[in-house]
Parts: structure tokens; sequence; C-alpha cells
């Protein structure tokens, strides 16, 4: 494995933020699925996905965070939103030209990620 | 910062790299296009652009391709002018992923950041395998 990490915690409010740093290859990318996907079958609907300390994301991982995007949205009341700040500006380019944007909530920082969450429920 | 060990099973030449068709050897592809372009005379932004597409046409042949009997992928680099070349070469087919490269699927989101951040993409698709080959041109190099 390359540089890849990634944390788990949960706020108050229930929302599921994982911060996943480093290199997200074709390597790191299942490990990410894997993730997402065990917070989704254990009930949890609102999950905040960090890319602050990302460095690099490929096009695997952008689908896999499109593709919980799509799940997620089946899910009533579920979401997932990306935080990846405008100082991270090679990741956001990347974010940009895929397109994630348009299927996924983006935000420039955890605190407005979470108000906006906040104000759903 | 980055290790620069290589697995007992890659070896280099002059121009050439072979990795194994595996993910774990992504980042040795990054490491190799990534002292390509800085050699070359790329900046920040055109290195970081040159082994994104270089880490998606790799990350496609070992997805997509098929290894040769040695269970390897040829990477090489070369130069003409004041462009960069990269060629990723397996012993697989490619046309199905080219089928389904609508731009919502994961090879069509590949192929359009691939597209997006070199100048040409250009894919030969022989009877015994694939040849990938991107072209960037080095604005720093050469400025007007």
């Amino acid at each position: 494995m390359g540089s890849f990490y990634i944390s788990e915690d949960v706020t108050h409010d229930g929302v599921v933020v994982l911060a996943a740093g480093g290199e997200i290859d074709y390597e790191a990318s299942p490990h990410l699925r894997k993730c997402i996907s065990n917070h989704l079958k254990a009930g949890s609907t609102r999950v905040m996905l960090d890319l602050s300390a990302a460095t690099f994301i490929d096009s695997t991982a952008i689908g896999v965070i499109a593709n919980s995007a799509g799940r997620m949205s089946e899910i009533e009341d579920g979401s997932l939103t990306l935080v990846c700040p405008s100082e991270n500006d090679k990741v956001l380019q990347i974010l940009e030209i895929a397109g994630l944007p348009a299927v996924v909530a983006l935000h420039d920082s955890r605190d407005e990620a979470l108000t906006l969450l906040a104000g759903d429920t | 910062m980055r290790g620069q060990a290589q697995p007992v099973a890659s070896s280099r030449s002059s121009d050439e790299l072979r990795l194994r068709a595996q993910p774990s050897e992504l980042k040795l592809a990054r490491d190799y296009a990534r002292q390509a372009a800085t050699a070359f005379g790329f900046d920040d932004d055109g290195c970081y652009e040159f082994v994104y597409a270089v880490n998606e046409a790799v990350t496609n042949a070992i997805r997509h391709g098929a290894p040769d009997a040695r269970g390897s992928i040829r990477l090489s680099v070369s130069s003409e002018a004041d462009r960069l070349m990269f060629t990723v070469r397996d012993w697989g087919r490619f046309a199905t992923s080219l089928e389904s490269s609508a731009s919502t699927s994961a090879h069509g989101r590949g192929f359009a950041l691939m597209a997006n951040l070199v100048d040409e993409v250009h894919l030969r698709i022989e009877p015994e395998g694939t040849i990938v080959t991107l072209s960037k041109i080095c604005a720093t190099m050469c400025p007007s």
C-alpha cells in the first residue's frame, strides 16, 4: 500500500466523517469503497468524506465516490458530502474535470459541510 | 520522501520499465513518470498532469489488459522536440473498455481525465496487445 490512509469518526449528530489522505489510487480505492459500504450496512445515512489531506485521487476512487453517492441518494435522508478545500487545488481540479460536483455536494471545509448537514435534519 | 525501492520483479533499462500487472505497482509507475517529467523540464503543474495521465493509462492496462508471459506490462518514455511521450503496452484487448467509454462510466472518466491533462492520447490495438501513448507538450521548456 502506498501513502493512502483513512480515519473514521462519528459526530454527536451521527454524521460519519471519513478523512482519506495520501494517494487514493486503484490500490487504495477498494479500501475506500469497503469503508463507505460498511457504514451504509451499519445503517449510517449521512457520510462526509474529507479529502483535505489527499494528494492524489484517480478515476477508480472518483467512481467509488460517485457510486456511493448514488447508493446513498436512494436511502431516505441519505447523503454523501465531500470536503475539499480550495488550497488542495490539484485534487479539486481533478474532481472538477471528472464532473463530480454535479453528483456530490462539495464543500470547502468540514464546518461548512457539517453546518449544512445539521440544517438538513 | 518517496521510497525508491523496487520489487525484484520490476526492472528498468535506460528508458523502459517493466512492472508486474498489479495495483501495488502503480506507485512505481508514477515515480517513473514524475522523474521523466521533472528531468524534461515540466513545472510542478505539468508534472502532476503528466503523472496523473500516466497513472490512468497504467491503471487501465492493469485492470483490463493482460501481462506478458513473465507477468509484466511495459512502460517507456521518449521525447520529440518539446513533447514528452509515455507508452504503456499490455498483451490484452482494450476493445471492451472502449465500447463502454460513456463519460459516466469509470473507463470514460479515466479517458476524459487523460485527454484533459495531456495533449494527445493515442490508442493502438494490435492482435497481440494494446499500446496507449500519451503525449504532452512542455510549455515551460519552450517559452513562446
